[in-house]
């Protein structure tokens, strides 16, 4: 499902960003990426979304090689994976359910099938009767539960959470940390970048550990450590 | 569905922002306003140059005293002469009806004239306007024409009792007889004719000899004094209203054009700030897998509004403001005959003109603002 070989990333004044990581994720895995802020998780990811080029190494998503990929082709990229962010990345302008919708919408899905699809995912992700408020009238956990829900609207096949829970408080982690098992559990591969220690010790799945860009460890039904 | 979506997201914008986007309709709707009203002007100066042009060019004046075979013998000297294109007589009675026709309403005005005192005259079209001095300065000495360049007497221009009389430096004109010269008026020696104008009234003038060629002989027979009162030419106010035309023209567009670069900036500052405004939603949308296009139509749906709506407005204020100089004009400016632009006319170039205006502006900004 994904394929990082030999990748390096260099910011512009000499900073490392990542620096020869070599990983393998399967279809259907559910895997995190720890380490400390810096380590270069959030790196990791944004060369996963194609927000910008790797200086160094080939990466391939879904049997695509991003450094092969035409420009017109990127929108198509993006929507094959559904993305949570720490801090929700909601549009503050439009409703609940326009937000998940928008993500409909860029796919040029007919209205109906949008009408239909919208209230379902709310309803999955607990959010029935709040379709109509704005992001700010939500709590934390339950904007971040809209943001999940516009992820997988789509149906990717890979899902990327960076630091989703990192706003929120344990009780309401637990439940969002539920909402992404539960996506894996339909077949989608899953990838989370987190430092929450409590959340990857009890879940006991695949820990891909970075430090200064490298990768330092990484073993199956791991702990954070 | 989708233009549906991208219109509500357009005018969402339009009404979040609704200060600055009052500020670009406001623009659209002056620029627009005065290419509006700027095509009126053109629009009725033009007609009224074309009415000009299509008038006599000139118009010779017939003695009261010539006979009936001096009248015809100056026919068949116009009607010889190869620039003319057309001509037409008109008699006594005639220049009479047309007074008449022309004063409706006024006709007591001409009750107080006794007899009928409008001269006969000849109306000459010309193949080309600039033409006229010339063929005009042809009937200036003709017997049969009413050239009265001296006052109070018989009126024969090429008897004057006084005569010419020449020094060194000067040549002195003479009315003599107690008759005065009059105020406009032409010297003819030999075959140069000088044109005096704002003469003072007085039975004499003089003028330096260095005017006229130094040959010119002041002893010639042929030397004469002629005035322009016989003969008029409509050449002058043709060039006059063509050059009115063409600065009302030149002037009109180049303000237009000033207004239209004006709009475009602020339309394009006011999608501008619309994108600063949502640039983190934009790059939202990037994220979640937008195309280019389906993030920039709103923004290029909001300009075309903003000049869509001005264009409107100033539409709506052109055609009042036009209608009723129209009517202030018809009813108490009769001989000038304003006429509106044909609405669908103004309508296409103002809406056009609006949303051109609105979709620069908005492309203005995307290519700016919106690299994506």
């Amino acid at each position: 499902m994904i394929r990082f070989e030999n990748v390096s990333k260099v910011y512009d004044p000499n900073i490392v960003g990542l620096d020869g990581v070599n990983v393998h994720i399967d279809r259907g895995e559910f895997c995190f990426l720890v380490g400390h802020s810096g380590s270069g998780k959030s790196t990791f990811i944004r060369l996963l979304l194609k927000e910008f080029e790797p200086t160094k190494g080939s990466i391939t998503v879904a049997g695509r090689n991003l450094q092969r990929m035409r420009r017109a082709a990127l929108p198509h990229h993006r929507r094959s994976i559904g993305c949570v962010f720490q801090d929700f990345k909601l549009l503050p302008n439009k409703s609940v359910a326009d937000n998940v919708a928008y993500a409909l919408r860029v796919t040029g899905q007919p209205a109906r099938s949008i009408r239909r699809k919208v209230p379902e995912i709310l309803q999955l992700v607990g959010l029935g009767d709040k379709m109509n408020n704005l992001p700010d009238e939500l709590s934390a956990g339950e904007q971040q539960r809209v943001s999940v829900a516009r992820a997988f609207v789509n149906h990717p096949s890979l899902l990327v959470a960076d630091e989703p829970t990192g706003n929120l408080d344990p009780d309401t982690s637990v439940g969002i940390m539920q909402l992404l098992y539960r996506i894996n559990r339909t077949g989608t591969t899953v990838l989370m970048a987190t430092h929450d220690r409590e959340m990857v010790d009890k879940m006991r799945k695949r820990v891909i550990a970075l430090e200064d860009g490298k990768v330092i460890r990484d073993e199956d039904k791991g702990l954070y450590r | 569905m989708r233009f549906r979506f991208f219109f509500g997201e357009a005018i969402d914008s339009l009404v979040r922002n609704w200060v600055m986007s009052l500020a670009g309709i406001v623009t659209v709707l002056v620029s627009m306003f005065v290419l509006g009203i700027g095509t009126f002007v053109f629009f009725n100066v033009q007609r009224a140059a074309s009415g000009v042009t299509q008038k006599l060019e000139i118009e010779v004046f017939i003695k009261n005293a010539a006979s009936q075979d001096e009248i015809n013998k100056l026919g068949d000297e116009i009607r010889a002469m190869p620039e003319v294109r057309d001509m037409n007589f008109v008699s006594k009675d005639e220049a009479m009806n047309r007074l008449r026709d022309s004063m409706k309403g006024h006709e007591d005005v001409l009750q107080a004239l006794s007899g009928n005192p409008l001269p006969a005259s000849y109306e000459i079209f010309l193949k080309d306007t600039n033409q006229t001095q010339e063929v005009a300065s042809r009937f200036y000495d003709n017997p049969a024409v009413d050239n009265s360049a001296i006052t109070n007497t018989a009126r024969d221009p090429i008897k004057l009792a006084g005569g010419l009389s020449a020094s060194a430096t000067t040549m002195t004109v003479t009315a003599g007889g107690g008759s005065q010269l009059a105020k406009d008026l032409y010297i003819r020696v030999d075959h140069e004719i000088m044109r005096v104008t704002d003469n003072p009234v007085g039975d004499k003038i003089s003028i330096a000899r260095g005017l006229f060629g130094t040959t010119a002989d002041t002893h010639a027979d042929g030397a004469g004094v002629y005035s322009t009162d016989g003969v008029k030419t409509g050449g002058k106010t043709t060039e006059r209203v063509n050059m009115v035309a063409n600065y009302t023209l030149i002037g009109g567009s180049g303000f237009v054009v000033l207004l239209a670069v004006a709009s475009v900036l602020l339309i394009s500052n006011t999608i501008r700030l619309s994108i600063f405004a949502r640039r983190r939603e934009v790059e939202i949308m990037r994220l979640v897998g937008a195309t280019n296009w389906f993030i920039r139509w709103p923004f290029v749906i909001e300009g075309i509004a903003t000049g869509l709506l001005g264009a409107t407005g100033a539409v709506i204020l052109v055609i009042i403001v036009q209608n009723s100089i129209v009517n202030m004009i018809k009813q108490q400016l009769t001989f000038l005959g304003a006429e509106a632009v044909p609405t669908f006319w103004l309508l296409l170039a103002i809406i056009g003109g609006g949303m051109l205006l609105g979709s620069v502006g908005s492309a203005l900004a995307l290519r700016r603002f919106l690299k994506i």
